[in-house]
C-alpha cells in the first residue's frame, strides 16, 4: 500500500470507531432510567427557552429522527447547554482544554524526555547500584497511587512548607489588577508546578522502565556488535546506535498508554483543582450536568482516538522497516 | 490431571519463582495483607465499636490521632481506622481477583476464538479489542455512573472486567495461532474432533498458563480503578474500601491535619499494586527463560 493509501485507511478507520463511540452514547443516553428530555433540556429554564431546545435538539421526534439530528449537532459542534453554567456546551470545553493541554504536554513531554535518559543511563550500567537504585525508585513512581500521591505533595509542599499555591491555576488579585503579562505567567507556572510534578512523576517511573527494557534489547542485537567491532566510541554506540532504535517503543507506548494517562490527569486536575476537561468531567457528572458531561466524554473519546493515529503513523514514519 | 511430572515441573517453577528478589519481595507483600484481609473477619467480633462502617466509638466525636484502643485513630465521627484499613484489604482481593478473573475468562474465551476461526468473526473481535483498549476506563466507569446512578460493587467489577479483557485476548490469540498448525491439533482434527473440543480440550490448556501471568498484571488495574472510583465518591456507598477513605479524609477538609489518616490507606493501595506487578514480572521470568538469562547475566 501507498503511503497516502495507508493514511486515509487509518483516518477512515478512526471516523469509523468515533462514529461507533457517538452512537453507543447516544443508545446509553437512552437507556437509562428517567426521561431523556430531562437530561439535555436543563429543568430550571423558562418554559419558552425549553420548547426552543426540545425543538433544536428534536427531541420530541422519532427516535431514528432524534439520532440524525443528534449526529447533525454533533458535526457542527453544539452540544446544548450546560445546565450549571447556563452557557453553550461548546464555549466551556475551549474555555477548559488550553489549561488541559497546557499541564498534559508540559508533563508528558518532559517525563518522556527524562525517560529516556534516565533509562539509557540505567541500562548502560546495568547491574550497577545505580541501576538498581533508578529501577527501584522507577518501580515505586509506577506503582504510586496518583491522588494520595498528588494529595501527599498537595500537604507536603502545598500547605506544610507553603511553597506552591493549594489549587486552582491563577491568583484572582493578580488578574483583576494590572499586572504584566510576565508576572501572570510566572503566577500560572507557580500553580502548574503541583500539578505537574504530580504527573511527571509518576510517568518517568513508567518511561524509564520502558527505555531500560528496550535498550537492553536493543544492546543484545547484532549491529551492536559490529559497532563496536568497527571500533566506535562506547559514547557514539550508546547515543547513537542504541538509544536512537530502543527510543521508538518509548514513543508509541505515549499513544498507547494515553487512555492511563488520562485517568491520571483527571484525578490530578481534580485534586488541585485544575479547571481542565478531566475536572469538568467529574464536577459535570457530579452535578447530573449531562450536556457537559456528554460533550467531555467525546472530546476525550477524539483525542484518544487521534493520539493512536498520530502514533501510528509517527511509527511508521520513524521506524523505516515498517512498509504500507 | 496432576502427575508426577506436573509437579516436578511445579516445584522447579516455584523455585525459580521464590529464588527471584522480585517475586520473594511480591509474595511476602502480599501475604502481609492477606492476613489484614483475614483479620477483617475478626476485628468486627471484637465489638460493635470496631465495626469498620457502623461502629462508633461513643466517647470520640472529632477525628482523633492513633492510641490504644485504636491503633490507627478515628475519623471524624469515631470511626476505628484499623478496621476500615483491614476492610479494605478484603475488599481490594475481592474486586481485584474477581475483575482479573472475569476479564482473563473473557479475554482467553475471545482470544482462542478469534485466533481459531480466523477470517471476519477474527477481524471483528480483534477490532472490538482494539476500540476497547484505548478506551480510559475511569472515564467510562463516571459517564455510566451519572447515567446510571451509583453501581454496588460487583457493577463495578464487572464494568471493569468488561474493560480489560482485550489485552489477555490479543495474548492468547496470537498463542492460539502458533499452535493452530501443530501436528497435534491437526491430528486430532482428522480424528474427527469437533471445532468445540479442539478449542476447550487441546488449545486451552497450552493457553492457561499464560492467561494466568496476565491476570497478575489485571488485579493491579482493578484495584487501581476501584480505588479511583471510589476515592471520586462514585464507588459502593455501603462498602468500605482504601479508595474510599482517602475520599472521607480529603471531603472532611481533614487532609492537612489528620495524617493518620491520610497516609496508611493510600500507602496500601500503592504497596498492594507494587506487590501485584512484582509476582508478574517474576512469574513472566517462570514462563520466559529469556529473560531469566538477563536477569543473571
Amino acid at each position: 500500500m501507498t503511503k497516502p493509501g495507508y493514511i486515509l485507511v487509518k483516518l477512515v478507520e478512526v471516523a469509523v470507531i468515533f462514529f461507533i463511540i457517538l452512537t453507543a452514547l447516544f443508545f446509553l443516553f437512552r437507556l437509562s432510567p428517567g426521561d431523556p428530555m430531562s437530561k439535555m433540556v436543563d429543568p430550571m429554564l423558562t418554559p419558552e427557552d425549553m420548547a426552543h431546545l426540545i425543538e433544536q435538539m428534536g427531541l420530541d421526534r422519532p427516535l431514528w429522527e432524534q439520532y440524525l439530528i443528534y449526529v447533525k449537532n454533533f458535526l457542527t459542534g453544539s452540544f446544548g447547554f450546560s445546565f450549571h453554567y447556563g452557557e453553550p456546551v461548546s464555549h466551556i470545553i475551549v474555555d477548559k482544554l488550553k489549561w488541559t493541554i497546557l499541564l498534559f504536554t508540559t508533563s508528558t513531554v518532559l517525563a518522556a524526555f527524562a525517560g529516556i535518559f534516565l533509562g539509557k543511563i540505567a541500562a548502560w550500567h546495568k547491574g550497577s547500584h545505580l541501576d538498581n537504585v533508578m529501577s527501584i525508585s522507577a518501580l515505586v513512581c509506577y506503582t504510586l497511587f496518583i491522588p494520595w500521591f498528588a494529595l501527599l505533595l498537595l500537604w507536603i509542599l502545598g500547605f506544610k512548607l507553603g511553597l506552591f499555591p493549594l489549587g486552582g491555576v491563577l491568583s484572582p488579585q493578580l488578574w483583576v489588577g494590572n499586572a504584566s503579562l510576565l508576572v501572570r505567567i510566572l503566577d500560572v507556572l507557580h500553580h502548574l508546578m503541583l500539578p505537574l510534578m504530580t504527573l511527571f512523576i509518576i510517568n518517568l517511573g513508567s518511561y524509564l522502565l520502558l527505555m531500560r527494557s528496550s535498550m537492553l534489547s536493543v544492546l543484545r542485537e547484532d549491529y551492536i556488535i559490529t559497532a563496536r567491532a568497527k571500533g566506535l566510541s562506547e559514547k557514539v554506540i550508546r547515543n547513537k546506535h542504541a538509544a536512537q532504535n530502543a527510543a521508538l517503543p518509548v514513543i508509541t507506548s505515549v499513544g498507547l498508554s494515553l487512555a492511563f494517562s488520562i485517568n491520571g490527569g483527571a484525578l490530578t486536575e481534580q485534586i488541585f483543582t485544575w479547571p481542565g476537561i478531566g475536572k469538568e468531567l467529574i464536577f459535570a457528572v457530579s452535578n447530573n450536568d449531562y450536556p457537559l458531561a456528554q460533550a467531555c466524554f467525546l472530546l476525550i473519546a477524539l483525542v484518544v482516538l487521534v493520539a493512536n493515529l498520530i502514533v501510528d503513523l509517527l511509527y511508521a514514519w520513524l521506524d523505516p522497516r515498517i512498509t504500507y | 490431571m496432576l502427575n508426577k511430572y506436573s509437579l516436578q515441573r511445579f516445584y522447579k517453577g516455584w523455585q525459580i519463582f521464590i529464588e527471584n528478589p522480585l517475586g520473594k519481595t511480591g509474595v511476602i507483600i502480599l501475604v502481609v495483607f492477606m492476613f489484614m484481609a483475614i483479620a477483617s473477619f475478626f476485628v468486627p467480633l471484637i465489638g460493635p465499636m470496631y465495626d469498620p462502617m457502623t461502629g462508633i466509638d461513643p466517647d470520640i466525636r472529632v477525628s482523633t490521632g492513633p492510641s490504644l484502643t485504636h491503633w490507627l485513630g478515628t475519623d471524624n465521627v469515631g470511626r476505628d481506622l484499623f478496621a476500615q484499613l483491614l476492610e479494605g484489604a478484603k475488599v481490594a482481593f475481592i474486586v481485584g481477583l474477581s475483575a482479573a478473573f472475569i476479564s482473563i475468562v473473557i479475554g482467553t474465551l475471545v482470544g482462542m476464538v478469534a485466533g481459531y476461526t480466523g477470517g471476519l468473526l477474527d477481524a471483528f473481535l480483534m477490532r472490538t479489542a482494539d476500540i476497547i483498549m484505548v478506551l480510559p476506563s475511569l472515564v467510562i466507569l463516571l459517564i455510566l455512573a451519572s447515567l446510571f446512578g451509583q453501581f454496588n460493587i460487583w457493577i463495578i467489577v464487572f464494568i471493569i472486567a468488561i474493560m480489560r479483557w482485550p489485552a489477555v485476548s490479543r495474548v492468547i490469540r496470537s498463542q492460539t495461532l502458533s499452535l493452530k498448525h501443530r501436528p497435534f491439533i491437526e491430528a486430532s482434527r482428522v480424528a474427527g474432533a469437533s471445532h468445540l473440543r479442539i478449542i476447550f480440550r487441546h488449545i486451552m490448556p497450552n493457553v492457561l498458563p499464560l492467561a494466568f501471568l496476565y491476570m497478575t498484571f489485571r488485579v493491579t488495574a482493578a484495584i487501581l480503578v476501584e480505588a479511583a472510583l471510589s476515592f471520586l465518591g462514585f464507588g459502593d456507598p455501603s462498602q468500605v474500601s482504601w479508595g474510599m477513605m482517602l475520599q472521607w479524609v480529603w471531603k472532611s477538609g481533614h487532609m492537612f491535619q489528620a495524617p493518620y489518616w491520610l497516609i496508611p490507606p493510600g500507602m496500601c493501595i500503592s504497596l498492594l499494586t507494587l506487590a501485584f506487578y512484582l509476582l508478574g514480572r517474576a512469574m513472566d521470568e517462570v514462563l520466559d527463560p529469556r529473560l531469566r538469562k538477563e536477569g543473571q547475566a
